[in-house]
């Protein structure tokens, strides 16, 4: 067995979701580490777009920000925000998009904007940011997450970003451009979603945890298959990589969302 | 009056700030990391500026130094965080004490929200924001916030997002010639948009150049002159963020804003420091010091 940490292990697998040559939206953290990690694996025609303005980028160092200048060099077109999350993005030209959060439900709908009430909120997040273009416009979407149960909720404290909303059929009523969450990937397993009913299911469990450390750990009902694999390994080369492209450990070394 | 019939636009930082008055509205340039018109956020609280209303995407470094000295109360934005970092303290603490109000947008909501007022129509509509919270609630503008509808054309359902209109847009850019034509290098994020929405527009500016440069290569121009009521040029005005091409963002000073802002002692040990105590931009600049401040400049051709 590979000796690799929990974020190593989540950055590795949701790399493998990322086709080669499909239209990527990154964002900053561990969506890009794993962005990167595909291209420099088994997607090398994948094209990264940051949301900033950069287009087809191929960063040597892993950037910090949507704008980092890190991104600039290599890229084919800088251009900016319309582009991106306009011409390119509500278009419909996004393969898949990345996104962590703070909150998910059951239907793979995401919180970043508050924790507590609207009215009284004890944390304020980030905020949508791209999040909610992204999930509303993107091919599909590649949902990121540390796997705290308090994350796994049955009702958000503020609802951001539309997975499937309230099931089938919504997203149709709302003209979504996009097909929504296709997999939520944690440091413990990994989600699809049944094509029924729209609602989580256990995809495979990684190594060291059972289903029922998966079931223990979120706070509504999911959606258990017969038989559910485990999670393939990353491979040495895979970890290498991540080291290279993040040499000082800004996002392999902490939770990173 | 046109703008291009004025010659020199150049005012002082200080100058530009006393133009901005208490509780106005005004687009905020820069994205991300990149190209944030602080030394102008820094230069607001010296003024002691109130009730400010700050449009914008997504600002980090300045929205915390305006929320944290009470600068600005009301933010139009989609996202504010010092990204890698972590959570933006400051207005975390805000908000939790009722002080400062987000209303909550996407960022293809306030960039559209930005073509509109450039574009001089009231709305635009978009495909993002149905179906979430963002719909439901409201922090301060109500039902002006936005508006779900059936298109006319086609009956599917889309949303309208408000144009925006402040009073003032402020921008900060590469280069600019004394006339304000102004070249940005690298991503310009929803600054063009941005420059031509507000009622005046002030250029912050890395380096002056001639207008000879501009009518050079006039295809670096992305934003004419005729748009900008004011001009000012000064060094490291992104600081401790980047300028593409100019300079790299400070890492050092990042981490330490952002620890220190994690308690109100350390904000307030960090407003006073770097804000408050120092007289001006420049002794902001020799209170961080010229040889740190000279290891950040950009290395060709990377720009950073």
């Amino acid at each position: 067995m590979v000796k690799c940490s929990k974020i190593e292990f989540l950055a590795a697998v949701a790399s493998t979701h990322v086709r080669d040559g499909e239209n990527v939206f990154g964002g900053t953290g561990l969506p890009l580490l794993a962005s990167l990690l595909a291209k420099e694996t088994h997607a090398p025609h994948a094209n990264l777009i940051s949301e900033a303005g950069f287009i087809d980028a191929r960063p040597r160092n892993v950037p910090l920000s949507v704008a980092d200048s890190r991104f600039y060099y290599g890229c084919s077109a800088s251009i900016g925000l319309i582009e991106t999350l306009g011409f390119i993005l509500q278009a419909g030209r996004v393969d898949v998009g990345f996104l962590g959060a703070a909150q998910i439900d059951e239907y793979g709908n995401l919180n970043t904007t508050y924790i507590g009430s609207f009215d009284k909120p004890k944390i304020k997040l980030p905020g949508s940011g791209g999040g909610n273009d992204i999930a509303s416009s993107a091919k599909r979407l590649i949902i990121i997450m540390t796997h705290e149960k308090r994350k796994f909720v049955k009702k958000l404290d503020y609802f951001t970003s539309p997975g499937h909303l309230e099931g089938p059929g919504s997203r149709k009523k709302w003209s979504m451009v996009g097909g929504g969450p296709s997999v939520v990937i944690t440091d413990k397993c990994q989600f699809d979603f049944d094509p029924k009913t729209l609602k989580i299911r256990l995809m495979s469990v990684h190594p060291g945890f059972t289903v029922k450390d998966i079931l223990d750990d979120v706070m509504f009902d999911v959606i258990v298959p017969d038989r559910v694999p485990t999670t393939k390994e990353p491979t040495q080369e895979q970890i290498d990589i991540m080291h290279r492209l993040d040499p000082n450990g800004i996002y392999l070394a902490k939770g990173g969302e | 009056m046109t703008g291009t019939e004025i010659d020199d636009k150049r005012i002082t930082l200080e100058e530009a700030a006393r133009i901005v008055p208490d509780g106005a509205h005004l687009f905020w340039g820069g994205f991300g990391y990149q190209r944030a018109p602080i030394a102008f956020a820094r230069e607001l609280v010296r003024q002691k500026k109130r009730g400010l209303t700050i449009y914008t995407c997504g600002s980090e470094v300045d929205l915390e130094i305006m929320v944290g000295a009470g600068v600005a109360t009301r933010f139009d934005i989609a996202f504010t965080a010092i990204e890698a970092l972590g959570l933006a303290n400051n207005m975390r603490r805000r908000v939790a004490e009722g002080k400062a109000q987000v209303e909550d947008y996407s960022n293809l909501a306030m960039a559209m929200r930005f073509m509109g007022g450039a574009l001089n129509v009231p709305f635009m509509p978009i495909r993002s924001l149905m179906g979430t919270d963002m719909v439901q609630y409201s922090r301060y503008r109500g039902d002006k916030k936005l508006k779900v509808i059936d298109c006319p054309f086609t009956g599917e359902k889309i949303c309208l997002v408000p144009s925006a209109k402040p009073d003032f847009s402020i921008i900060h850019v590469q280069r600019v010639d004394k006339t304000g034509n102004a070249q940005i290098d690298g991503i310009v994020g929803e600054d063009l948009e941005g420059a031509r929405c507000g009622k005046k527009l002030i250029v912050l500016a890395e380096e002056l150049i001639d207008v000879d440069e501009v009518r050079s290569r006039p295809d670096q121009t992305k934003i004419p002159a005729m748009y900008v009521s004011h001009v000012v040029v000064a060094p490291f005005i992104a600081h401790p963020v980047q300028c593409h091409n100019y300079y790299d963002y400070d890492l050092e000073h990042l981490m330490m804003f952002h620890k220190m802002t994690k308690t109100e002692e350390g904000w307030q040990e960090y407003l006073k420091s770097f804000i408050l105590d120092v007289e001006n931009h420049y002794e902001y600049l020799n209170h961080v010091g010229w040889e740190h401040l000279m290891s950040l400049r950009a290395k060709k051709p990377w720009g950073y």
